[in-house]
């Protein structure tokens, strides 16, 4: 499985919306209906599952799947 | 009763016992109840030494052992601790350190940055010191708490015993009045609350602490109850790790807020069906757990059932800061899905218009300097909560609705709109506004100035990206809690009353969405 697929099985955790129907500008809240603990604990994952490791005040700024995604490959 | 002898009892009587864990990177430390007492006691001694006595002292961090150490080192002596909310922006600091006349601070080095700000602000502060062993760089009057420890090492004379009827701390929570209020708890208020609460668990209990420290559920469920039972409290470092953490540091017991429940639940729920539930268990909840008290805000009962299917039961009670903050809550013996337990046995409870009222020795001694707001909560000693409810044939209390306009979000975040409607107001293009709670978030509606509107002849389009603009701004300097996530334009005035006041059950029907 390709990164980002991986990553979007692991926003589908949280979301209603299939993988397959993500698209980068989506907003994790508004669009795929995270709560802010939700958006916490998916970034906790991202670090587990990706070995990365995410500042808080940083990960504050994010709010599209496009931005996560671009975080994730800056870090790794 | 005080919360210096239920705290002497438990170090007599658990001293080997682990009473805190925390993480440093990846290595766990952990310290001992008589280890954790020296350090309170040399705390509480530097205090006295430093001329503090009977003085009001801030602390602002998230939940760490020196923090905690702080906090008790100032309640067992005659100091009120006022525990800040570490995600506020510094202006909201300075407001409540300055409000709540504190004369010295106890401070995360993660908040250093604010710290000449602080001593710039703050005419009444005379120290602050660093919730670190070391410090570098600082300016005057700024220290580490390794010296305020070593000045109470050095002196002779301990604090004395406070007095049951003492404030022992401020706690600030929401007011709907556009000012947060600062609940003032005295020493019997906590302890009573702390005894009252009949949940037992052996020594050495692991408990994983993920709620705000500074919040009263965390502070006296959490740590004093805690303590009192000779429970190790594990500190969960970040919201980002709870999960990893509960892997780490395997909890039995847990308390959360709904919204903590609910995110965990998505995460089983997205598990691959053919994993047995107890494997799956041990793997989110690291595998011990079989108890999560939660409070704070409504809990669906659907949860309830779902997590008895891993092992493990969820406990719903209810409180409010001014209550010490526990009222009622469901135990393993009595127990009733749904409802929010049966009142504590220091609790009366009664009924007017629906209201629940409550009187009983958790029962605040009224808000710190604001003798107004009291006087609207307090009634002859009963406490009036804001929330409707009634009681069933069997003692359990329900809850059915609110009196008052706070927004209560799942993360038991209690968010008041008149505050927020406040700071949106003053923007020109802001007519009218109201600040609802919908799907866990906050939404703003705003009839837009007309006269505004007109003189800069703004399209529908303008006047969304200005007013757009003007929250993203706003929003980046509220904690995430207060952040407004929608926007809805109205084409309308806002309905009004006879008395000319916006109809904040109607503004939901009329005109849901822009």
């Amino acid at each position: 499985m390709n990164q980002e697929m991986e990553f979007k099985n692991i926003v589908a955790q949280y979301s209603k919306v299939k993988p397959e129907e993500m698209t980068g500008e989506m907003r994790f809240r508004e669009d795929l209906g995270f709560t802010s603990l939700d958006f916490m604990s998916f970034l906790g994952e991202l670090e587990d599952t990706f070995d990365i490791e995410l500042e808080e005040t940083e990960v504050t700024k994010i709010t599209t799947l496009e931005e996560a995604l671009k975080l994730l490959e800056e870090l790794q | 009763m005080l919360i210096r002898d239920i705290l002497e009892e438990s170090v007599q009587k658990f001293g080997e016992v682990k009473a805190v864990k925390w993480l440093n990177r990846k290595e766990i430390l952990e310290r001992s109840y008589s280890e954790m007492m020296k350090n309170v006691i040399s705390t509480r001694k530097g205090l006295l030494a430093e001329g503090f006595e009977g003085k009001h002292i801030a602390l602002i961090g998230t939940s760490s052992i020196e923090w905690i150490e702080s906090y008790l080192g100032i309640i067992t002596g005659c100091t009120t601790a006022v525990p800040l909310d570490a995600a506020l922006p510094c202006e909201e600091l300075i407001d409540l350190i300055n409000r709540s006349d504190s004369e010295a601070l106890f401070l995360s080095p993660k908040h250093r940055p604010y710290l000449e700000a602080f001593l710039a602000n703050c005419p009444k502060l005379q120290k602050v010191w660093m919730l670190q062993e070391e410090v570098e760089d600082v300016p005057a009057d700024t220290y580490s708490i390794s010296e305020l420890r070593n000045s109470g090492k050095n002196a002779e004379g301990d604090a004395s015993c406070p007095d049951a009827e003492d404030i022992a701390t401020i706690i600030f929570t929401s007011g709907t009045t556009g000012k947060s209020k600062g609940v003032m708890l005295t020493q019997n208020n906590l302890a009573s609350n702390v005894e009252a609460v009949k949940i037992s668990a052996e020594p050495g209990t692991a408990m994983l602490s993920v709620l705000p420290i500074h919040h009263a559920f965390c502070l006296v469920m959490d740590w004093l109850k805690g303590f009192s039972q000779g429970a190790t409290l594990c500190i969960n470092d970040s919201l980002l790790h709870m999960i990893r953490n509960m892997s780490i540091f395997k909890p039995d017991i847990m308390l959360m807020v709904p919204m903590m429940i609910e995110t965990i639940y998505k995460r089983l729920a997205a598990a691959d069906p053919s994993i047995p539930k107890a494997v799956l268990a041990e793997k989110v909840f690291g595998g011990k757990l079989h108890t999560i008290f939660t409070g704070g805000a409504h809990l669906d009962p659907y949860y309830i059932d779902c997590f008895a299917e891993y092992g493990i039961q969820i406990l719903e009670g209810y409180g409010m800061s001014e209550c010490s903050p526990v009222i009622s809550n469901n135990t393993p013996e009595n127990n009733k899905p749904g409802s929010i337990g049966r009142p504590l046995e220091n609790v009366e409870i009664r009924f007017e218009d629906g209201e629940i009222l409550v009187k009983g020795t958790s029962v605040m001694k009224g808000y710190y300097q604001m003798p107004r707001e009291t006087e609207e909560t307090l009634k002859d000693g009963w406490l009036h909560t804001g929330d409707k409810g009634y009681i069933d044939k069997d003692g359990y209390l329900f809850i059915n609705g609110r009196v008052k306009n706070l927004i209560i979000l799942s993360n038991g975040e209690n968010v008041s709109p008149e505050e927020i409607e406040n700071k949106l107001a003053l923007n020109p293009l802001v007519g009218e506004v109201i600040v609802t709670g919908e799907d866990n978030g906050l939404t703003a509606r705003i009839y837009p100035e007309q006269a505004v509107v007109e003189a800069k002849a703004l399209d529908t389009e303008m006047i969304r990206s200005q007013l757009q603009a003007f929250l993203d701004e706003y929003n980046k300097n509220q904690p995430t809690y207060r952040r407004i996530t929608g926007l809805v334009i109205r084409k309308n005035p806002f309905i009004r009353s006879t008395t000319k006041k916006i109809r904040r059950q109607d503004v939901l029907v009329d005109e849901p969405q822009a």
